[in-house]
């Protein structure tokens, strides 16, 4: 009976402690709809505010179990209303406007950031959100550590250039048994080509379908291609089975065939693609061993 | 085929099934509200002064999404079953539905053309974006109808025959046409596309709606009116002549209310498949084959259906939501194929 009146008081103790936390802080709950931005706001510490996710949010793992608004594109206000969320961030893709319009008109700010593959916009987004989730500190850190690291990535591609010239790369987006779709001029895709020291060799803008012979006749010289299963060589077999061709490029004779997560290409800029890069660039110069000793790509 | 229903039962149990439906359509939602706040909300949104702050949540949720969502199913799923009715009369084949005369892929090639093109514009304005998806799907929808009627005439007569090889024809060179926008679209455009290919009844907003319920309302007092008309029809074009019926301008009210309603509805909704095939089947089936029965009986039970998907289509996945036209395509098909082989037999 005693310890029964012990567990109240200290339930009791629980209970009262946390409602003073929440009164000194009142809690925001966050619903993100764009991958990139919900990485970030998990990096910024803002994890335990989410309360909602769409999609295209993959990453990390631990988000997973949030309850899932759907396609950024196809919000449904109800749905948004049901998660009782204080504050909805996501790309300009967001969408339908009406829909936008009622979780507004329901007192939920909407922010909208920016989608585009450059770091004006990265910076301004991690800006917006640090200021949001009241640690703008850490925002400046992440977004001067994110620069530092292109920084030492230009080095390090700029050095690796002398011995060796950029090479011709194409990027393949394909889901299995489509027709895969290459990226080009204004993709994240592109960006991350290009940071990694590569030249894209599609001249497009945004994700077009090739034809088996098109992608030929790039002739690339490193094929990088996204896995959605992230099964390495058996997904590079399966793309070569399902594309014969691309077996005569320069690219699978030297098999330079790598693979991507798929997950890094969504909603502009994200915090994992430094790593990506650095993986990336790594694979265009392998001549670079000695040079890897000295400096290595973006740490 | 003879009645099952009487008529006056068959009224009854329609206009309860409606009432049910319009009533989850509006009590139900990824956001529960208890039922009391919805009372007073609903009060209070029709002017009854009612004390309440508390429930300016509810008041919220029920006039700015699910009235509105209402209405527009409603409106759609009439409009979409009496077009079924009236092609189906007019071609005296059960298995047209109102895609048959090009005004579903019209409006699909408007809409692919609104879509994409104001993509690689740089984007229009957001505020007129839902505008001009309308506005481009409804003018498709018109002419490409507009189109194949104009073919269908020769020597001051229609041949409906011609109208149906034409309207497969014209599809086809519409879908043609989608799939170059398709291919010429970037991701996001594409999905949107995809999205709206499935009809949702998300994001209906009272601007967009009042234009559609206008020509609903138009399409649901004047179709019934050809009622007797169209029984006439049912026994032949000649023999309808015979009777006294002007047939040819018959086909044309027919075919102009046909582009005109499903045009609107599909521009609000975008495409929901099998709503205009099934309904108007399932009503013969029940009360038999007299067009002053099938016609309101079909506008109450498509706008019921319609109500019905949509309940389970925002329902079912919350907080995201199933396109309707999965919905309603997962009850269609399977509905259609069973009365495929019941005919058989």
């Amino acid at each position: 009976m005693r310890s029964l009146s012990k567990l109240t008081a200290i339930l009791a103790g629980l209970l009262l402690s946390q409602l003073a936390s929440a009164q000194s802080q009142p809690p925001q709950r966050w619903v993100s709809a764009g991958g990139a931005l919900t990485e970030w706001v998990v990096a910024l510490g803002g994890e335990s505010h989410l309360v909602g996710i769409d999609t295209t949010s993959q990453h990390p793992e631990s988000i997973k179990s949030l309850p899932s608004i759907g396609y950024q594109r196809q919000l449904s206000s109800e749905g948004i209303l049901s998660l009782r969320p204080n504050i909805l961030v996501g790309t300009e893709e967001m969408g339908p406007p009406t829909v936008l319009g009622q979780l507004r008109s329901a007192g939920v700010k909407v922010e909208v950031l920016s989608a585009s593959a450059d770091m004006t916009a990265l910076q301004g987004n991690l800006q917006k959100l640090g200021a949001l989730l009241g640690d703008e500190p850490r925002a400046r850190e992440l977004s001067e550590h994110y620069a530092k690291q292109l920084d030492t990535q230009h080095n390090w591609v700029a050095q690796a250039q002398q011995y060796q010239p950029a090479p011709g790369v194409i990027l393949l987006v394909s889901h299995a048994g489509a027709a895969p779709m290459v990226a080009g001029v204004g993709t994240v895709g592109d960006w991350l080509i290009k940071q990694a020291g590569g030249r894209n060799l599609a001249t497009h803008t945004g994700y077009k379908i090739f034809s088996a012979e098109a992608m030929t006749g790039l002739n690339a010289d490193v094929l990088v291609f996204t896995d959605r299963a992230q099964n390495g060589a058996s997904s590079r077999e399966a793309l070569l089975r399902e594309n014969p061709l691309l077996a005569s490029t320069q690219a699978a004779r030297d098999s330079r065939l790598i693979e991507l997560d798929p997950t890094l290409l969504v909603g502009g800029l994200g915090p994992r693609l430094p790593d990506a890069m650095k993986t990336l660039s790594k694979a265009f110069y392998p001549a670079t061993t000695t040079l890897n000793a000295k400096v290595s790509p973006a740490q | 085929m003879r009645a099952i229903v009487q008529p006056r039962t068959l009224f009854t149990l329609l206009s309860l099934a409606c009432a049910l439906a319009v009533w989850l359509s509006l009590a139900l939602g990824p956001v529960s509200l208890p039922l009391l706040d919805t009372l007073r909300a609903g009060l209070r949104l029709l002017g009854v002064p009612l004390a309440g702050d508390d429930v300016q949540q509810a008041e919220l949720i029920l006039g700015q999404i699910r009235v509105p969502r209402t209405l527009l199913g409603l409106a759609v799923g009439a409009v979409l079953a009496l077009s079924g009715v009236a092609m189906q009369g007019l071609f005296r084949n059960p298995l047209a539905d109102p895609g048959l005369v090009g005004v579903s892929s019209g409006a699909a090639l408007g809409a692919a053309v609104a879509i994409v093109a104001g993509a690689s514009l740089g984007g229009l304005p957001p505020a007129l974006e839902p505008y001009l998806l309308s506005i481009c799907a409804f003018a498709g929808g018109l002419t490409v109808t507009g189109i194949v009627y104009r073919l269908g005439r020769r020597d001051g007569q229609t041949s409906v025959g011609i109208m149906l090889l034409a309207g497969v024809a014209m599809t086809a060179l519409a879908g043609s046409i989608i799939g170059l926008f398709t291919y010429l679209a970037d991701d996001a455009a594409l999905r949107t596309l995809t999205f709206w290919n499935l009809g949702t009844l998300n994001g209906a907003s009272y601007v967009r709606l009042w234009p559609l319920l206008l020509v609903c309302a138009a399409v649901i007092f004047w179709l019934p009116r050809r009622a007797t008309a169209l029984n006439a029809l049912l026994l032949g074009e000649s023999e309808a002549r015979h009777l006294g019926i002007e047939v040819e301008k018959l086909k044309r009210e027919l075919i102009l209310c046909i582009a005109l309603g499903v045009g609107a509805a599909v521009a609000a909704a975008g495409l929901i498949g099998f709503v205009g095939l099934i309904v108007p089947h399932l009503i013969r089936l029940v009360a038999g084959p007299d067009h002053r029965v099938v016609l309101p009986a079909s506008a109450l039970a498509g706008a019921s259906l319609l109500l019905f998907a949509d309940v389970f289509a925002r329902m079912v996945l919350a907080p995201a939501e199933l396109p309707i036209g999965i919905v309603t395509a997962f009850i269609g098909a399977p509905f259609f194929l069973f009365l495929l082989v019941r005919g058989r037999t």
